[in-house]
């Protein structure tokens, strides 16, 4: 039993005011939610709580006795379990390796008691129903079950307080769910659970009160069921949610700028057909799993397909790689920016011009037209950063995100894919983005947007296409679908429409 | 152009600098005799010896930045005057034959190493250790333990329209670290090795031909590498399977020094030769301190870390100003 007190946290990092005095109580037993935009703070707050960096000045209050914590070590000592979006550290490593790092069950003179260690570990994969063994390789365990291999990590720690920073970007509903259903029954043994997360449906679900951040401060405390998640977001942002704006129609007789015929890729997606024309925003949207990613990769030439056709302005095309596709005049703006997306060696110049001038060839880069289209482009998307002679880490998510958009943007492509545009984004980005997408479909340009993100899909698409397992189960029309059936095709109905 | 002062290349030139000031100050001699360091045929040594390290850096230095590492400069060296040895003096090939004879077997190299990084897959670090071990293996057998005396067949005190064949090696080094530190910042190709070692997947994903980028590296680095070899077999009139032992090391230390990152992505072309300068100095004035003989190695090592040290140290305080 621990409450947690954050009492006028404050922490600079040079120039920039992460927080600027944060207090708020967090009570012994609670489910408590975090949200925020991005750089609001959160993440500099979970980074004081775990030991990794200690506050300016302020203090943090662990169950009535300040806690003064230097380490990661110490916070797991005294009772705050972390988990991270990320897997845990050692995917080389057993799962109870993983649990038991850092803190080894040791017999007289340092040899380790591997028994005991798999032992526990049984028993806390049994308490947390979660289908692994203690000897399977960690890099071998699903998302899901990595997360819950994290929560058995801080119960091996008697843990007081569990923090999970957004414990759910690539859980399916059912294993979300399962998550929740443990959560709650953590709860119930009376561990305090704080919760970040983007996902306000899953906030309102769990916690019993909800701490907005805004801009490095504290916007206020809600008890969840005295309040809307309309309001929360107004607490965010101080602004209303997006809405689906009205856009031209699309000629549907148009030829279509991309045509997929029957593309299938082993046992990534099978059978997939879709068409896409000028001026069109085509929404696929589907589950972690369901082959969209691999199928907007196969589109864009990072892999081949096994079967079946694509058409680029009634022309066959056969990719061989990203710079065939480039070149065709195909661009990818990929889910994981961080990893596909962003040099962090390069400055966000370098960044925006990369794709361009990677089509051209290696001759010599004419530095005043680079720095004019970037600078413009920086403008078009409103960039929000210190120069463009910074590197892409001086950026919030949201325009990172923008960047990676830019840098494509910049090759002026026919075909524009976009594999979750706003996943991990702040609200107030998420708008921008959106309207980057419908300035450019505006324009003409044929956008195929794949999303695990309802609300998005359904605010942007012309059309949507649903796919779960590997396949396309039905089409909707944007402006009639609702959350209810597009859910349905994703989940288990079988085809409607199409 | 004020901000190119600010750049890495700068704090290594000081260091090169403060360096010579250091050693005309410490082997000051007494009386009036000349000096045995500050004097332009000392100068004219160290740049005739640093440009074999320095040649072949520029390339190492490309490699590194390109996110992977290349062992074999050493035994390309060696080897290369093994090849220029034979083909001069035993199969009687014109110099200018023999020379670029020996620069295709820096071509062949780097295309090996880079077959062996991309298509089969192995760590740079694998690959390229077997390739040296390979090279020096060739050389070898090649020379059955002989070793070919190019200096019987070269002219004696050789000029070349005036100058003497001693500047070979330093007008290589000058003219190669001009080009491709303008290539490595004006040019596409340098961009991509930049941003293949930054972060290969997105260079991937931003359609840079990640393989072609890399094997051009490597290639350049054989060519470089070989280049060395040739300036050292003409100024040192030898063909020998050892020569060179272990100069990898050195050359991949200079890189270090003069700014390139061994995580790939960072790193400066110009830096490098800096880098080769400042050992070069080192390893000519250190032996000229009395007692110091013992020591010269250990001072190299400490010095390795702590210019990277001292870099750290700066970049992280030029942060978070």
């Amino acid at each position: 039993m621990a409450s947690l007190d954050f009492i006028d946290v404050r922490k600079s990092f040079g120039a920039v005011q992460a927080l600027r005095g944060v207090s708020f109580r967090v009570e012994s037993g609670e489910t408590h939610a975090v949200v925020g935009e991005n750089g609001a703070g959160k993440s500099t707050l979970l980074k004081i709580l775990a030991g990794i960096t200690r506050p300016d000045a302020g203090s943090v209050k662990l169950a009535e006795q300040v806690f003064d914590h230097a380490s990661p070590r110490e916070a797991l000592a005294g009772g705050i379990g972390m988990v991270f979006q990320e897997r845990l550290a050692f995917p080389n490593l057993s799962v109870a390796a993983n649990i038991f790092a850092g803190r080894e069950i040791t017999r007289a003179g340092g040899r380790l008691d591997h028994g005991a260690m798999r032992a526990r570990t049984r028993e806390l994969l049994n308490e947390l129903r979660v289908p692994v063994g203690p000897d399977d390789p960690m890099e071998h365990v699903s998302a899901a079950n990595a997360q819950l291999v994290q929560v058995a990590r801080a119960l091996a720690f008697d843990c007081r307080v569990l923090v999970l920073d957004e414990p759910t970007t690539s859980l399916t509903d059912a294993e979300v769910d399962h998550l929740f259903r443990i959560l709650l029954e953590l709860k119930a043994r009376g561990v305090t659970i704080l919760f970040v997360s983007h996902r306000l449906p899953e906030v309102f679900r769990l916690c019993e009160r909800i701490t907005v951040m805004r801009d490095g401060g504290h916007a206020g405390t809600f008890v969840t069921n005295e309040t809307t998640p309309d309001a929360i977001v107004r607490a965010m942002v101080g602004r209303e949610p997006p809405v689906r704006l009205s856009r031209p129609a699309v000629d549907p007789s148009a030829p279509p700028v991309l045509s997929v015929r029957n593309l299938s890729r082993g046992h990534k997606f099978h059978d997939v057909s879709l068409d896409v024309r000028p001026g069109e925003i085509v929404g696929v949207f589907g589950l972690v799993g369901s082959g969209r990613t691999e199928l907007l990769e196969t589109l864009f030439g990072i892999a081949q397909p096994t079967q079946g056709a694509v058409h680029l302005r009634g022309q066959p095309l056969v990719l061989r790689s990203a710079r065939d596709a480039s070149r065709a005049g195909i661009a990818l703006v990929p889910e994981d920016r961080q990893r596909l997306g962003l040099h962090f060696n390069l400055n966000i110049r370098h960044n925006l011009s990369l794709a361009a001038a990677a089509r051209t060839g290696l001759g010599r880069i004419d530095t005043r037209a680079e720095i004019r289209a970037s600078e413009e482009m920086a403008r078009s998307l409103a960039l929000r950063m210190p120069s463009l002679r910074h590197e892409p880490d001086a950026l919030s998510g949201g325009n990172q995100q923008k960047c990676v958009a830019g840098k494509w943007l910049t090759t002026s492509p026919v075909v524009l894919l976009l594999d979750e545009p706003t996943k991990g984004v702040d609200v107030g980005a998420k708008f921008e983005i959106h309207n980057l997408i419908r300035a450019r479909a505006a324009e003409g340009m044929a956008c195929l947007v794949v999303s695990s993100d309802l609300p998005e899909v359904l605010a942007l698409a012309d059309r949507i296409l649903v796919m779960r397992e590997g396949r396309l189960r039905g089409e909707l029309p944007g402006t009639t679908a609702t959350e209810e059936n597009v859910m349905a095709l994703a989940t288990h109905d079988e085809a409607v429409g199409a | 152009m004020m901000r190119f002062w600010r750049q890495r290349e700068f704090s290594t030139a000081a260091i090169l600098l403060a360096e010579i000031i250091f050693f005309a100050w410490y082997l000051w001699p007494d009386g009036d005799r000349s000096h045995p360091f500050l004097n332009r045929n000392n100068f004219l040594l160290i740049l005739k010896y640093s440009s074999i390290y320095g040649i072949a850096t520029i390339g190492a230095a490309v490699v590194i930045i390109s996110g992977g590492v290349d062992l074999a400069p050493g035994a390309v060296i060696g080897l290369t005057t093994v090849v220029m040895g034979y083909l001069f003096v035993e199969a009687g090939w014109p110099l200018w034959a023999a020379g670029s004879a020996a620069l295709l077997v820096g071509v062949a190299t780097g295309l090996l190493s880079s077959w062996l990084i991309i298509r089969v897959k192995l760590p740079p670090f694998i690959a390229t250790l077997g390739v040296m071990g390979i090279l020096r293996g060739a050389g070898f057998i090649i020379t059955q333990a002989r070793f070919y005396d190019l200096s019987a067949k070269l002219p004696r005190n050789w000029h070349v329209a005036g100058v003497s064949i001693d500047w070979l090696g330093p007008a290589v080094m000058v003219a190669a670290a001009i080009v491709f530190q303008r290539l490595m910042t004006g040019y596409q190709w340098g961009r991509n090795v930049q941003a293949v070692g930054g972060n290969e997947m997105a260079a991937l994903f931003s359609g840079v031909p990640v393989g072609l980028i890399k094997s051009s590296a490597y290639v350049l680095s054989g060519v470089l590498a070989a280049a060395s070899g040739v300036v050292l077999a003409v100024v040192q009139g030898q063909g020998k399977a050892d020569l060179a032992t272990g100069y990898e090391l050195d050359i991949i230390a200079s890189a270090v020094v003069g700014g390139a990152s061994l995580v790939g992505g960072r790193g400066s072309v110009a830096g490098a030769v800096l880098g080769a300068l400042i050992f070069g100095v080192l390893r000519n004035a250190l032996p000229q301190i009395s007692g110091a003989t013992f020591y010269d190695r250990l001072i190299v090592g400490v010095v390795v870390i702590g210019i990277v040290v001292m870099d750290q140290v700066l970049t992280r305080r030029g942060s978070t100003a």
